[in-house]
C-alpha cells in the first residue's frame, strides 16, 4: 500500500507546537519529514507532562506527540558545516517549515534569497506570531498573547456574566495546534500547484490572522448584524453548558423538535405545558423564565444517562469530556481512534489518532518521535551523500553540536 | 474576477455543506483557485444565509434575509451556487452528475445523509471511480454513536478542550464556532493529501471524519501527560505551568483587559522597569523563573495595581517595546480598527449586491505569486445556468423544465 503522502520531503526546523504539528501532519499521512533542532534540542523538550513527572529531555509529552513519524537530525547552524549541511538537506527538501522568530534564519545567513537561490522549486512555509510584515512583525508572542489578539480569548469563558473576571485563553496550546493545521494546508496546496511551472513559494502565516480567522463568523456578525459579542451568558435552554449531577453537558435544543423531545423526555413537566414553547421565536424571548427549572432539572440526571437518552431522541447534545473520559469513550473505540506507541525511553502511552478515516491508504506512526540527533549519520550519509569520513569530519568540526551521537 | 497563478486551479469541488464545518473547508480550497459548487435545495438552503450568528443583541431580526446572513457571507466566498432539489429524484440525479465532474465531494449533512439521496460514496464511484468523498459528520459514519448530532460547541466539550478551557474554580467553557473552522480547515487538508495519493496512484477513496475527533487530535499531550502522571490535566486559565507572570490584567476603563507572558528572567527584568519598580528583578521572590511561579499571585497584583490605572494599548507598546510578549485582549472592534492587520490586508472587502460593500476576514496566509480572490459568496442559485448548462451540458429548455418543475430556483 502507497502511503497517502508517499513521495513528499518536508524538512522542517521548528519547536514547540505550530511549526512540529505542522510537519507530523504530513509525516503520519507518509511524506519524509526530517526534524532539525539545534544541538540543545526543540525548546518542547523542556516542557512536559513528564512520566511521573520527571523531566527528561526524551520523554515531554509535548514533543513526543508533535513529532511522532519523523526522522530527527542536530544541526549546529551557527557553525559553518552546520550550515553547509543544512544547505544540502535545503536542495533534498520540497517543503522547508520554520516558526522561528522573523529574521531568525536571515541572521545565520539564510535570507529568503539565498533559500530561494539554493533550492527554487521550494515551498517555504513560515510560521510567526503576527507575520512576516506589518508594524509588529518583531513582536514576540505565544499561546496567551495571541488567543487574546486574535480575539477568540475575549470571548471565553463562555457563559460568564462577570466583566470583572479576565477573559481567559482556550486550555491547551490551540493557537499551535491551530496554526500548524493552516500551515500545512497551504503548504500542500501549494506543492500541489507547483507541477505547472516547478516554482517554489513563500508562505507567511500569522498565527494572530490564524485566529482571527476562526472567529469570521462571529466578526461579520457583530459588525454588520449586531450580533452580540463576548463572554455573554448563553441562556438555557436554547444552547450551551449546563450541570449534572455527575459532570458538564452541552445542550444544543436549538430547534423546535428538538425542543419537543427534550420536554418528552423531562416527562412533560406542567411548565412547559404551553405548546408556545415548541416555537423557537417564543423560546428566544422567554427563556430566562424557564432556565432556573431546566437547570433543576437536569441537575439531577446524570451525565452519560441524559446525553443517550436525549440523543437517541435526535437531540444535538454532548458531556463535556475529560481525557480520562476520552480514553474510555465508547465511540472512540470503536472507531480506534487512540493507538499504542511505543517509545524506547518514554514507553507506551495511548496517542490521539487522527479524525479521518481514510479507505485507500489510512495515516499511521510509522515511528516514535526522534530521539535528539537519533538520525545524523543516516539522515547525512544516505539523503545527502556524505562518505563515512565527510560525516566523521563534519562531526569533529561541530555540524551537529556536541551531542553523542 | 478571475485569479491568476492559483496552487489549485482544474480542481473541481462539489459542495453539499450547510452552517460551517463543511463550507468552510471547501471556502478554503475555493480561495486557493478550486473551483467549488455549492449545492442546496432552494426551498432548503443553507440556514446560515438567512440566520445571523446566536445570540442577538435585541431588537436585532432573528432572521435577516437571504443571502444576507453574515456567517454565510463569510463562510463561503469566491464559490459557486447551484440550487437542486436532491429529494426529488430528477434533482437528486442532477446532483449525482454534477459530483461525477468533480475532483472532490464534501458534505457535513447527519451520517448517512448523502447515501439516502443516492450520493454516497459506493454510488458516486460507479460514475466516477477515482473520486474522492468527504463525509463530515459529528462523531463519525458507524459506531454506537453514529446518529448522535452536534455543534461546534458540542463537539469542543465532547473532545475534551471545553473541560480545559475556563479558571480552576470555575465551569468548563466551550470555545465559539472556532471548532467548525478548526475542522473545516482539517478535512480541507485532507481532501488534498487524497488528491495527491489519486495524482500518484490515480486511485480515489472515502474519507470518514469525525468532528469530535478533531478536537481532541488538539489536546495530545494532555491525553499523554495523564497517562504518564496518572492525574486528569484541569483548568489552568490563563496560567502556565511553567512560565510566570502570564495572566490577563485589567487595565484603566471597563472591559478592557491586556495579556502578557514573561518567558525569560530578561524579559522579567524589562517588566519590573517598565513599572517602575526595578528591585523586583532582584527581589528573591521573583528573581528565578520557579520563584516567579511559586509567588505567582503576590505577583499578579502588583502588576494589576499598575496597569488598572493606566491605557491598554499605551501599556501594551511599552511591554512590546521592551521585549516582552503583551497584547490587547481585542474585541472585534479592535481588530478591524489594527493598524498592523490592516498594513497586512487581513480584510477583504468585496461587493454584495444587495448589501454594497462588505468587509470580509481575509485568508489566515500571504502567498508570494498570489492574491487572495475578493470575491463574495453567492447569491442562491447564481449559477444555476452556468452548472447546468455548461457543466451538465443541458439545454435552455430543460433547465426551463426544470424551473416549472420546481427543482431548481
Amino acid at each position: 500500500m502507497v502511503t497517502v503522502l508517499h513521495g513528499i520531503k518536508i524538512l522542517e526546523y521548528t519547536e514547540m507546537v505550530a511549526g512540529p504539528y505542522c510537519g507530523k501532519l504530513f509525516a503520519d499521512l507518509g511524506a519524509d519529514v526530517i526534524k532539525i533542532e539545534p544541538p540543545e534540542g526543540d525548546r518542547a523538550r523542556c516542557f512536559g507532562p513528564f512520566p511521573d513527572d520527571k523531566p527528561h529531555p526524551e520523554k515531554s509529552a509535548l514533543f513526543l506527540y508533535n513529532n511522532t513519524s519523523k526522522r530527527g537530525v542536530t544541526l549546529d547552524l551557527n557553525k559553518h558545516a552546520g550550515k553547509d549541511a543544512f544547505k544540502r538537506l535545503l536542495q533534498w527538501a520540497d517543503v522547508l517549515i520554520d516558526n522561528h522568530p522573523n529574521g531568525h534564519l536571515a541572521q545565520l545567513g539564510f535570507e529568503d534569497a539565498t533559500i530561494q537561490a539554493i533550492n527554487p522549486h521550494l515551498i517555504f512555509t513560515c510560521i510567526t506570531p503576527y507575520g512576516r510584515t506589518g508594524p509588529r512583525e518583531d513582536v514576540k508572542g505565544d499561546e496567551l498573547t495571541i488567543a487574546h489578539a486574535g480575539s477568540l480569548g475575549n470571548v471565553l469563558p463562555s457563559r460568564s456574566a462577570n466583566i470583572d473576571r479576565a477573559p481567559v485563553k482556550p486550555g491547551g496550546s490551540q493557537v499551535g495546534y491551530q496554526s500548524g493545521i493552516t500551515a500545512a494546508f497551504v503548504t500542500l496546496a501549494a506543492l500541489l500547484g507547483r507541477g505547472k511551472t516547478g516554482k517554489g513559494r513563500i508562505i507567511d502565516i500569522s498565527m494572530q490572522e490564524v485566529i482571527l480567522g476562526l472567529m469570521r463568523p462571529s466578526i461579520t456578525g457583530a459588525r454588520y448584524l449586531r450580533a452580540h459579542w463576548g463572554r455573554v451568558p448563553d441562556r438555557p435552554p436554547a444552547m450551551g453548558r449546563m450541570q449534572t449531577s455527575d459532570g458538564y453537558l452541552v445542550l444544543g435544543a436549538v430547534e423546535d423538535h428538538h425542543f419537543g423531545a427534550l420536554r418528552e423526555v423531562m416527562g412533560n413537566p406542567s411548565w412547559l405545558a404551553d405548546d408556545r414553547w415548541l416555537i423557537m421565536a417564543y423560546r428566544t424571548h422567554h427563556a430566562p423564565e424557564i432556565a432556573p427549572l431546566l437547570d433543576a432539572w437536569m441537575a439531577q440526571q446524570e451525565k452519560d444517562d441524559i446525553h443517550h437518552k436525549l440523543a437517541r431522541r435526535g437531540v444535538p447534545l454532548g458531556p463535556v469530556n475529560s481525557v480520562k473520559d476520552l480514553l474510555e469513550n465508547e465511540q472512540y473505540a470503536f472507531r480506534k481512534y487512540f493507538h499504542e506507541v511505543e517509545h524506547p525511553l518514554a514507553g507506551k502511552q495511548k496517542y490521539p489518532g487522527w479524525p479521518y478515516l481514510m479507505s485507500a491508504s489510512p495515516p499511521t506512526v510509522s515511528r516514535p518521535a526522534p530521539l535528539l540527533g537519533q538520525h545524523n549519520e543516516e539522515i547525512l550519509c544516505k539523503e545527502i551523500g556524505c562518505s563515512a569520513t565527510e560525516f566523521q569530519r563534519l562531526k569533529k568540526s561541530g555540524a551537529f553540536g556536541k551531542t553523542k551521537r | 474576477m478571475k485569479y491568476e497563478n492559483m496552487p489549485l486551479e482544474g480542481v473541481r469541488v462539489a459542495d453539499f455543506c450547510w452552517v460551517w464545518a463543511g463550507p468552510f473547508a471547501c471556502m478554503l480550497l475555493a480561495m486557493l483557485g478550486a473551483e467549488v459548487i455549492k449545492v442546496e435545495g432552494h426551498k432548503r438552503t443553507d440556514l446560515t444565509r438567512h440566520s445571523v450568528v446566536w445570540p442577538l443583541a435585541d431588537p436585532s431580526p432573528t432572521v435577516v434575509p437571504p443571502n444576507q446572513g453574515m456567517s454565510f457571507n463569510s463562510v463561503n466566498m469566491n464559490k459557486k451556487s447551484v440550487t437542486l432539489d436532491i429529494s426529488q429524484p430528477e434533482g437528486a440525479a442532477l446532483a449525482k452528475q454534477l459530483a461525477a465532474k468533480c475532483d472532490i465531494v464534501i458534505d457535513n449533512m447527519r451520517a448517512g445523509a448523502m447515501e439516502r439521496a443516492g450520493l454516497g460514496y459506493e454510488a458516486l464511484r460507479k460514475l466516477r471511480p477515482d473520486i474522492i468523498v468527504i463525509s463530515s459528520s459529528s462523531r463519525g459514519m458507524a459506531g454506537p454513536q453514529r446518529d448522535f448530532g452536534g455543534y461546534a460547541t458540542i463537539h469542543n466539550a465532547i473532545g475534551g478542550e471545553a473541560y480545559l478551557t475556563g479558571y480552576p474554580d470555575g465551569d468548563p467553557s466551550t470555545t465559539s464556532g472556532d471548532t467548525d473552522l478548526m475542522n473545516a480547515t482539517t478535512t480541507a487538508f485532507i481532501a488534498l493529501a487524497a488528491l495527491h495519493h489519486r495524482r500518484q496512484t490515480g486511485e480515489g477513496q472515502f474519507i470518514d471524519y469525525s468532528q469530535c475527533e478533531g478536537t481532541t487530535s488538539l489536546i495530545g499531550e494532555a491525553v499523554l501527560g495523564y497517562q504518564m502522571t496518572g492525574r486528569v490535566p484541569e483548568r489552568m486559565g490563563n496560567r502556565h505551568p511553567y512560565y510566570a507572570p502570564h495572566n490577563v490584567y485589567q487595565c484603566w476603563g471597563v472591559d478592557r483587559w491586556l495579556a502578557l507572558e514573561v518567558h525569560s528572567d530578561e524579559e522579567f527584568a524589562a517588566l519590573a522597569q517598565v513599572i517602575g519598580k526595578p528591585e523586583l528583578a532582584e527581589d528573591k521572590r521573583f528573581k528565578t523563573m520557579k520563584a516567579r511561579k511559586r509567588n505567582e499571585k503576590r505577583l499578579d497584583s502588583i502588576i494589576e495595581e499598575w496597569t488598572r490605572e493606566r491605557d491598554r494599548d499605551w501599556i501594551v507598546n511599552e511591554f512590546c517595546r521592551a521585549g516582552m510578549a503583551a497584547a490587547p485582549s481585542r474585541d472585534w472592534q479592535d481588530l478591524y480598527a489594527d493598524p498592523h492587520l490592516r498594513t497586512r490586508e487581513a480584510f477583504i472587502t468585496v461587493q454584495h449586491p444587495e448589501i454594497g460593500p462588505l468587509e470580509m476576514v481575509g485568508v489566515p496566509w500571504k502567498m508570494s505569486g498570489y492574491t487572495p480572490p475578493a470575491n463574495r459568496a453567492p447569491l442562491l442559485g447564481e449559477h444555476n445556468d452556468y452548472v447546468l448548462r455548461e457543466i451538465l451540458g443541458l439545454s435552455e429548455d430543460q433547465v426551463r423544465e426544470l424551473r416549472r418543475k420546481d427543482i431548481i430556483k
